[in-house]
């Protein structure tokens, strides 16, 4: 007979078998011999484990008076987890206000610039008003000394004036959401069962 | 019945994340005999099992804040877990322990002869010796479902592990009790016979 069921046998005696699976091990263990003695084993090592005599072990009211004496005083856990509770969420709040304001500024620097070159701006002060103009300086000067001309000049200024303007600007948001990703991998890391720590991993 | 049960529990354990020794008491006085039975055969030494068993329950009182009745979790897979926890961390601290003297503890059967007494005896010492030679992961799979009582779905919630694995542990841990007891029990049997 192919095809034992001996990898369903445990779950079988255990009675944690259900549907297709349950009737194709009860039809298997009709027909095979072989499987009816591996299960026959595993009852009768069920049976020699449960069916040892008890341990007599200490009353539980006495354990429980014994426990007690021995019980911590205060019980720290849970108002420290309601006041940790706020602060963890403090952070990504404070994380996306933090995004807004680097959002909402830069974009309020490019309407000043946008007015300032309309001269709408003359009488405003100098902080607030960035000048757009301001795209490239070295790569200039390099063209003005001729070590840089046509495409490679056009590169160059390009590169200066994304390093300067945009780079920062990404830089800043790329931080920003790493450390959101990295609180909600700690905060999923918190919240995952168990309690108690991870057991046997063996 | 048991919802009934199940319900004054939970008031219960709202009480003692509370504060309320008292009601803490009233769980530990619920749970004793299943946390002693289940770390008594993971360690296989009575005194052992008593201290892991205390310190088990306190350390049930300091984190009873991070048990959630609003879940499904059942405390007693809860404090299951923490007792299997303590009683390997207590094990591998105390490494120098061997099996107590068993006799002590177990309450004979009275039907039987002193012979039978002693037979008996030696056959718990043997299943118990063989209970504790098995690897953590796969015993404590084992105590949870042959002692504790837990279907594969609480073993599973209670380690947090896959039924899977749950399974393939458990096979394993049956596999090797069924060579372990089958030489030994061989030779029990012999010296019936003598």
């Amino acid at each position: 007979m192919s095809n034992h069921v001996t990898e369903w046998l445990n779950a079988y005696l255990d009675d944690e078998l259900k549907g297709g699976r349950l009737h194709q091990v009860q039809s298997h263990l009709a027909e095979c011999q072989e499987c009816q003695a591996e299960l026959k084993s595993l009852q009768s090592l069920s049976s020699l484990l449960r069916d040892g005599p008890v341990p007599e072990f200490i009353s539980s009211e006495r354990f429980a008076a014994q426990v007690s004496l021995r019980l911590p005083h205060k019980q720290p856990v849970l108002k420290k987890r309601s006041a940790l509770e706020v602060g963890w969420w403090l952070i990504p709040v404070g994380l996306l206000i933090l995004w807004v304001f680097i959002n909402t500024s830069a974009l309020v620097s490019r309407v000043a610039a946008t007015a300032n070159e309309f001269g709408l701006l003359r009488a405003a002060p100098a902080w607030l008003v960035v000048d757009s103009s301001q795209g490239a300086s070295w790569s200039e000067t390099l063209g003005e000394f001729g070590l840089l001309n046509g495409n490679s000049l056009e590169w160059a200024e390009f590169t200066e004036t994304f390093t300067r303007n945009k780079l920062p600007l990404i830089i800043w948001q790329a931080s920003i959401a790493m450390l959101y990703l990295s609180w909600i991998a700690i905060l999923w890391a918190r919240h995952t069962p168990p309690q108690q720590g991870q057991f046997l991993k063996s | 019945m048991v919802i009934v049960f199940e319900t004054n529990e939970t008031e219960i354990v709202i009480r003692a994340q509370g504060g309320d020794r008292n009601a803490f008491n009233e769980l530990v006085r619920i749970h004793a005999q299943g946390v002693l039975n289940v770390i008594f055969r993971m360690c296989g030494n009575m005194q052992l099992a008593e201290d892991a068993a205390q310190e088990a329950f306190i350390r049930a009182w300091l984190h009873l804040g991070s048990f959630r009745v609003d879940r499904e979790a059942s405390l007693r897979n809860w404090l299951y877990r923490i007792a299997l926890n303590t009683a390997t961390d207590m094990l591998r601290k105390e490494k120098r322990i061997l099996p107590g003297d068993l006799d002590d503890f177990y309450l004979p059967d009275p039907r039987l002869s002193p012979e039978g007494v002693y037979l008996q005896s030696e056959q718990t010492a043997l299943v118990q010796a063989a209970i504790s030679s098995l690897p953590d992961a796969s015993r404590a799979v084992l105590v949870l479902k042959e002692y504790g009582e837990l279907s594969y779905r609480e073993i599973a919630e209670a380690l947090d592990i896959p039924i899977g694995t749950v399974m393939s542990r458990l096979n394993y841990a049956r596999r090797l009790l069924k060579e372990k007891l089958e030489a030994q029990m061989i030779v029990l049997k012999e010296a019936e016979h003598v």
